[in-house]
């Protein structure tokens, strides 16, 4: 076979994205952005003695064991929000000014690859190193939690056997215990994470795609991240009250921004999750179909800017 | 590869491009490329040599479609540069290449292989191929980061030659290179042309281009102010060398009067050819190199 056939290969652009995305995550990799995870495992198993003035465990902790799991699994999940979205935007905004500084653009571009091809393959990257690190984060939280919750379990059987509790009590509080234990909608939590440091990575790249510097584009993506979170408070303040004096000016602002940045308190549910709330199946489909819609549309604004950038 | 009418279809063929840039809202944009028409035959190796700044490198870069013509056509064996397939067949070398310190070479060449569809064996091989071609064996598994300059130049030009394209771009391919590693890119061109392939290259090294290209092109604030086959170019027409070994004075006086008797005819010096300063740092430093 000679090689210009091998170029009409079926699937020959999904391998030349992935060939772009493995290396993206190998470059990121290499630069040893996994260094955070010491510092998330630090954390993890700091959260056991916060608020502890003697350093003490569970076992000391009695009928108070459902705060301390959550504890746990506030301290984790916010460690990983902070890990993920921080890790998403600078590498993002890291990768594109770099290729265009070492000219290692020119010599990708000058082969045939389309330059769709080239963000997708930079995002799928970033995306990847985003859901290794999260698993690996998620991992080690999974365990720790398991390993507290069976503490916690034997404290309360120990404590519900010398207060003389009945059957139907002790089993209220096991059942309120394992809520708060490693559960799927924990598992759900950690994907909501992930989905919003996606978002986040994915307006990275739209916002370096016209940007000249990597500082540019993280003040500006992380800008973007805060706006997230208050823009369906102003959304709902401007659009849906009956006030007198919204001036329509003002309703059109508010409508031009929730139409461009992302709504991020879609993702509150993962406080909910942490107060040993489920998550339904349902509200789970509609986070991922949330997250895809911003990525995409995200990727495809990168596109058309970066489709027309002279280098 | 020829057309319809079975006339070749040139490697490269530029038409008036004209390529304006944008400095500020208020000023007149910047003309960096002013009607430039360029046609490069299939194994031919062109030279377009001119001052920093006159253009060249923003010619090459729109034949690659990494700027878009103000005005005007630039194709790669018949095909718009603007598409991606045009790319098929072009491999390119800018001007002080930088690849990702964090990969060896034998990865470098991989990636930018898989980036053009090449898998397994076929790959391995063309790798192996490239690295033999370019004198980087010894450098293989090293990473790009502890490479020379003269070795950065020597694995660009192997990436740009990993899907055997048929032309190959080089900008600037011997800048910051001492001596020794612009000879061996000098060498590794004259491998390209007997192979086949089309090179062009930009360079303002003057005497390199001379001793590589057949065709040369000479931009000057934008504009291609001469251009044509390089013997042509460069021959003195009304003189004539001739070159002598153990030539005694004897013999040379005698050829001498014999010119001067013939009364048509000049005759202008003699004397011993000289060698380059750049022959004569070759030969010295070849030991320490072996």
């Amino acid at each position: 076979m000679t090689l210009a056939k091998t170029r009409k290969l079926p699937f020959a652009r999904l391998r030349r994205i992935a060939v772009i995305a493995g290396h993206a995550f190998t470059q990121l990799v290499r630069m040893k952005v996994f260094y955070f995870l010491g510092i998330f495992a630090l954390i993890a198993i700091a959260s056991n003695f916060f608020d502890l003035p003697q350093h003490d465990g569970p076992e000391t902790l009695g009928d108070h064991g459902l705060d301390f799991l959550r504890l746990i699994k506030s301290w984790s999940l916010g460690a990983m929000t902070l890990f993920s979205v921080v890790m998403g935007i600078v590498s993002t905004a890291l990768l594109l000014p770099k290729d265009v500084e070492d000219r290692t653009l020119y010599t990708i571009l000058a082969k045939p690859v389309p330059r769709i091809d080239y963000l997708a393959g930079k995002l799928l990257g970033v995306l990847l190193l985003l859901f290794v690190s999260l698993a690996l984060m998620d991992g080690l939280m999974t365990v720790m939690l398991q390993a507290r919750l069976s503490v916690v379990l034997e404290v309360q059987t120990a404590l519900g056997n010398a207060r003389g509790w009945d059957q139907a009590s002790r089993e209220s509080l096991r059942i309120d215990t394992l809520a708060q234990g490693p559960t799927w909608a924990l598992q759900g939590a950690v994907a909501a994470v992930f989905f919003r440091a996606a978002i986040m990575a994915a307006i990275a790249l739209l916002v370096s795609t016209f940007s000249s510097s990597t500082l540019f584009t993280t003040v500006v993506s992380f800008l973007v991240y805060f706006i997230g979170h208050f823009q369906a408070d102003a959304r709902d303040f401007y659009l849906n009250s009956d006030r007198a004096g919204t001036s329509s000016a003002a309703r059109y602002l508010a409508t031009a921004i929730s139409a461009v940045f992302p709504d991020f308190q879609l993702f509150n549910v993962i406080d909910a999750v942490i107060q040993g709330k489920t998550m339904e199946l349902i509200q789970f489909v509609k986070l991922t179909l949330a997250a895809l819609y911003y990525v995409v549309v995200y990727t495809v604004a990168s596109w058309f800017v970066f489709s027309d950038k002279e280098f | 590869m020829q057309d319809g009418w079975n006339k070749p279809v040139p490697a490269v063929e530029i038409r008036n491009l004209v390529k304006d840039f944008k400095t500020s809202l208020k000023r007149e944009p910047l003309r960096a490329v002013d009607d430039v028409s360029i046609s490069i035959e299939a194994g031919e190796v062109y030279g377009l040599i001119g001052p920093n700044g006159s253009g060249k490198s923003t010619t090459m870069k729109a034949l690659l479609g990494l700027v878009a013509p103000t005005s005007g056509t630039c194709s790669i064996f018949g095909k718009d540069s603007l598409k991606v397939d045009s790319r098929e067949d072009v491999g390119f070398l800018p001007e002080n290449p930088y690849f990702y310190k964090h990969l060896t070479g034998i990865e470098t060449l991989a990636f930018y292989g898989k980036l053009c569809g090449l898998r397994g064996a076929m790959l391995k091989d063309r790798v192996g191929e490239l690295l033999a071609l370019v004198d980087l064996e010894g450098a293989r598994d090293r990473r790009i980061g502890g490479y020379s300059k003269g070795m950065l130049q020597r694995i660009g030009l192997a990436q740009a030659l990993v899907q055997e394209p048929r032309l190959v771009i080089l900008d600037e391919p011997t800048a910051g290179v001492d001596p020794v590693g612009s000879r061996q890119i000098r060498d590794l061109i004259l491998k390209l042309r007997d192979r086949g392939i089309t090179v062009f290259l930009c360079s303002h090294l003057l005497e390199q281009v001379q001793e590589v290209c057949d065709h040369v092109g000479i931009i000057f604030k934008g504009k291609m102010v001469k251009s044509g086959r390089l013997q042509d170019l460069i021959a003195i027409e009304d003189q004539t060398e001739i070159v002598l070994k153990d030539a005694s004075p004897e013999l040379i006086s005698e050829i001498e009067a014999m010119v001067r008797r013939s009364g048509s005819a000049e005759w202008l010096h003699s004397g011993k050819p000289r060698t380059t300063l750049e022959r004569l740092f070759l030969r010295e430093t070849s030991g320490e190199e072996r």
